[in-house]
């Protein structure tokens, strides 16, 4: 079965992909690696006129430093991130997400920026930048700025760009000293499924084994991903004892907004929040910095 | 639009239709029929084709997007009419059955042998993951995976 026809324009530079992005307002859409889109236009989602493909803005693939924080260009594929030796001593959280999205074949073409601008809910990388209080980079009419990136989930399949904008990058500053992190993922059918729910968490002891700081990122339970406040508020300044990580999970469960679909339903998506998050926690206690 | 890239280590050059993807490129611009149309969305696998040595969806991926890459299917991995020999081992465990997945379950082994010459039994799952069979319940797939592993003879 073919794709609805399109034109696909291929410009050399970014102000050349913005420029036809607003001449073009409405009836064009943004490709980056084609795993999200490309799906889309097969089952009549969308039918765009036009496609504009970012594949020829090389500058936009580079993984890089900006001072301490992690530089990841839009058009960086997850597979370059997963094995990039700099975001894997740096930012392993960063690494672990990204490695269990889909299928290596999905890796290879699926890019950073349009995972982010894709906005779902049960994204793998996303509760990850979220713990790293990432800032997602956008281009567009009216200039560059950068969105943090829990504002940047604005809904359901609804990232914050405006009419005209690209995201051109994201921004992940670096943990903080003597963090502990890690992200699992839980899925209902099969291993390289979405997650039904997926948990990132970053946590910072004193000496006294008291969890001085809580970073919770949820996938997957609520219309977008979303930070736990609450359950990180509930667990700062406690002594992570078993007690105390039931009742931060409790709280996360409690918090987030789960939708019920074929995967599971929102009751079993906050059951599944309890056990993961709680493991996750415990072992991020009980295991080396 | 015009295109051109390397296929089965010979260059390759050809036009295409601009909303056509690799696997339409493959299957009716260039009448390369091993690489399968199965679901049409990057589920199945079947698709698997192998570009700059990692594996792509063929039905995911703009043709345009592999200009100048090196791109691999099944008909490029017997050299000379010998068969690979992760095909040689696939035909002598058995791992094939009503052959519709199997181009692409041999890119993705081709693709992690090529990282991994010596992978877990684990590593061998993890990287079909994404490739389905609904004949062989995969256990003499991954088992032809290993033994045709340069790190394990």
């Amino acid at each position: 079965m073919r794709l609805h026809p399109f034109r696909l324009l291929e410009p050399e530079s970014l102000p050349e992909a913005l420029d036809a992005l607003g001449r073009l307002d409405g009836e064009a859409r943004v490709v980056s690696g084609g795993t999200a889109i490309v799906p889309m236009i097969r089952l009549g989602l969308v039918k765009p006129d036009r496609l504009i493909s970012l594949h020829r803005l090389s500058a936009l693939a580079r993984i890089g430093l900006d001072g301490e924080a992690l530089e990841v260009g839009a058009t960086a594929t997850l597979a370059d991130l997963e094995r990039s030796g700099l975001v894997r001593d740096g930012w392993p959280l960063l690494a672990e997400a990204v490695r269990r999205v889909a299928t290596p074949a999905i890796r290879t073409s699926g890019t950073i920026g349009g995972n982010l601008a894709y906005a779902e809910a049960a994204s793998d990388p996303a509760p990850a930048l979220l713990c790293h209080d990432a800032e997602v980079r956008v281009a567009g009419p009216g200039g560059d700025r950068a969105v943090p990136i829990a504002a940047f989930f604005r809904g359901f399949y609804e990232a914050a760009l405006e009419p005209g904008e690209i995201v051109t990058g994201v921004r992940v500053p670096p943990p903080p000293q003597g963090a502990r992190a890690g992200y699992v993922k839980f899925t209902s059918r099969s291993a390289e499924d979405r997650p039904l729910v997926g948990v990132a968490a970053l946590i910072v002891l004193d000496e006294a084994g008291r969890c001085r700081e809580a970073r919770i990122g949820l996938g997957g339970v609520a219309p977008t991903p979303i930070r736990a406040g609450l359950a990180e508020t509930a667990l700062e300044g406690e002594a992570m004892s078993d007690a105390a990580v039931r009742a931060a999970a409790e709280t996360a469960a409690q918090e987030a907004q789960p939708l019920s679909d074929l995967m599971g339903s929102a009751d079993y998506r906050r059951e599944m929040i309890r056990v993961w998050l709680r493991r996750l926690l415990v072992k991020l206690r009980d295991g080396a910095a | 639009m015009n295109l051109a890239f390397t296929l089965n280590g010979r260059p390759c050059v050809t036009d295409a239709p601009d909303h056509w993807t690799v696997l339409d490129l493959l299957r009716d611009g260039l009448s390369l029929m091993g690489t399968k149309y199965g679901c049409g969305e990057g589920v199945c696998g079947t698709c698997t084709v192998l570009a700059d040595g990692r594996p792509l969806r063929a039905c995911l991926v703009l043709a345009a997007h592999v200009r100048g890459r090196d791109l691999v299917t099944v008909e490029g991995l017997e050299s000379d009419g010998r068969l690979d020999q992760l095909q040689t081992a696939f035909a002598e465990l058995g791992a094939t059955q009503c052959g519709f997945c199997t181009p692409g379950m041999l890119l993705s082994a081709k693709a992690l042998l090529a990282e991994r010459p010596a992978p877990t039994a684990g590593e061998v799952r993890e990287a079909l993951s994404g490739n389905l069979c609904r004949c062989t319940g995969y256990t003499k797939i991954i088992e032809a995976v290993l033994a045709a592993a340069p790190g394990a003879r």
